[in-house]
């Protein structure tokens, strides 16, 4: 189970309303390479890994959860005091005619969340090396993202959130490497 | 320092801590036999645990599984009350 905390993993700060700039990080949110799908793909993938690699699977999973809600934090403090027109002009007309000021799952351009963006393959190395690519992704939007912002609070959240991309990588590295020591050591036996 | 801030700190404090835990969780998952980790670790949630009990004896509970106290009752701390962490 889950317990709330009702504070964020790392404090958002928001200068000023920029709904352009929250329509960029929706792609963090809802897109492919986004949030929702690395705590989705790994929370899912924990069941059929090895006890030892487990662990890292579940708490970078709940890691990512909140992840998720310093992006929501984030488009919501740049959007909540947009009027339809700063909406329209940031390219959120679309969004704003079916969700309001509402957030979505969906990406940058609008495209709504879907499970075909994460697997499940039953197979430790195979479901590894795809999380390994996916934080790689994540870092790398999240660098596009950086270079896209214009707002000294959200950078550094976002730059805080790249740095993360890069540990879980590293993690996931590590456990494919004790995967391969223990598949080794089963061999010589 | 005024109210608002003093609460901004200690809650800027809590998370540093809670954020240790969480490295060093994940840095132990796959460093399991890093002595020096794992004592850096319980360190860590010892640390995060008392900093957790500042804020909350003064501020009320982070989560549902801390007892509120008399002082966070006594100013009519509610769970269901703003601001949430995004209204911050």
């Amino acid at each position: 189970m889950w317990v709330y905390e009702k504070k964020l993993l790392y404090p958002v700060e928001v200068t000023t309303c920029n709904p352009k700039l929250a329509r960029y990080i929706m792609e963090q949110y809802g897109g492919a390479d986004g949030e929702l799908a690395a705590a989705l793909r790994y929370m899912n993938q924990r069941y059929t890994v090895p006890d030892k690699v487990i662990g890292v699977l579940n708490d970078i999973a709940t890691e990512e959860f909140s992840h998720l809600e310093m992006l929501a934090t984030m488009i919501y403090k740049l959007t909540k005091d947009a009027t339809p027109q700063q909406m329209e002009e940031a390219g959120l007309a679309g969004h704003f005619a079916n969700h309001g000021h509402a957030l979505f799952y969906e990406n940058a351009n609008g495209v709504p969340f879907t499970t075909t963006y994460i697997q499940a393959k039953g197979d430790p190395i195979a479901d590894l090396y795809e999380d390994i690519a996916a934080e790689e992704k994540a870092r790398a939007t999240y660098q596009w993202l950086i270079d896209l912002s214009d707002d000294p609070g959200l950078t550094d959240a976002l730059r805080f959130l790249r740095e993360r991309e890069n540990v879980h990588s590293l993690r996931f590295r590590e456990s494919v490497e004790i995967l391969k020591d223990e598949r080794d050591r089963k061999k010589i036996f | 320092m005024n109210e608002f801030e003093e609460e901004r700190l200690m809650m800027q404090r809590v998370q540093e801590a809670d954020f240790v835990v969480v490295e060093l969780t994940l840095y132990t998952n796959t460093h399991p036999n890093d002595e020096e980790a794992l004592d850096q670790w319980r360190e860590a949630i010892k640390e995060a645990a008392r900093l957790r009990r500042q804020y909350e004896n003064r501020y009320g509970p982070l989560s549902l599984y801390s007892i509120p106290s008399e002082q966070a009752i006594e100013v009519g701390w509610r769970w269901n009350q703003p601001p949430w962490p995004w209204q911050r």
